[in-house]
């Protein structure tokens, strides 16, 4: 921790003295070295890929594998878990295309 | 072109039995209107289906899909419950089953389409 504060602060000095860079990018620059930092610690806690103990590998899937067709009637259980049992989710899609066309319509014939 | 517009219709009121459903074949049925101004020009797209019919084909779609959500509450449901609210389930396997997902499906085609439809006249017309 106290080498990374002193490799801050003589990188900072460094580039501001010697090189001549702005104290705006060099703010900028720093804030975006924090969000890698933040983004790479949550790649590596995230679990491994198609490891049968994942989270997702829960009893969801076995309900609609097996339930899906009488519970919703439909012989597509891609349909049956968008439109059944997700369907909340997709009206918010299809509010995500209205608002995009509201947009560009308001943006289009403005002028 | 109504080669491709019955391709969308089959692949709407097919979207509870094989692959595809409102997204898809809203892509589908939008694109046939497109083909029409690509392939003659502006004027001949816009005959085919006007801006009004098209902008309210869109509030329409989107409001279609809401109320049938509030059809399943006074049906006795929670919102866009299908089977919990009455919605006639039907065999499984037949063309007229599944109760809401046929109707929502119709209204998230009809909403696809007409939103394709309108941003690319009015992208286009945006250029003149």
């Amino acid at each position: 921790m106290v080498y990374i504060i002193v490799f801050i602060v003589l990188a900072t000095l460094f580039l501001r003295l010697l090189v001549g860079v702005e104290a705006r990018t060099l703010l900028t620059l720093y804030l975006l070295g924090l969000i890698i930092f933040l983004f790479s610690f949550t790649v590596a806690e995230m679990p491994p890929f198609g490891c049968p103990d994942n989270p997702v590998f829960n009893e969801v899937h076995w309900r609609y594998l097996e339930a899906g067709v009488a519970e919703t009637g439909a012989v597509n259980i891609i349909s049956s878990v968008i439109l059944d049992y997700r369907a909340f989710d997709t009206l918010g899609e299809a509010t995500v295309l209205f608002v995009a066309i509201a947009a560009v319509i308001a943006t289009l014939k403005s002028h | 072109m109504p080669f491709i517009q019955v391709y969308g219709i089959y692949v709407i009121i097919n979207g509870h039995l094989s692959p595809g459903g409102g997204f898809s074949s809203g892509a589908i049925f939008g694109a046939s209107l497109v083909l029409v101004a690509l392939s003659f020009n502006l004027e001949a797209g816009v005959k085919q289906i006007s801006h009004q019919t098209s902008s309210i084909l869109e509030s329409g779609g989107a409001l279609g899909y809401v109320l049938v959500g509030l059809a399943a509450i006074i049906m006795g449901g929670n919102y866009l419950s299908n089977q919990g609210a009455g919605f006639p389930i039907g065999q499984a396997g037949e063309l007229f089953s599944a109760g809401a997902i046929l109707i929502i499906t119709l209204f998230l085609g009809i909403k696809v389409a007409s939103t394709i439809v309108t941003l690319f006249y009015n992208i286009i017309e945006g250029e003149k």
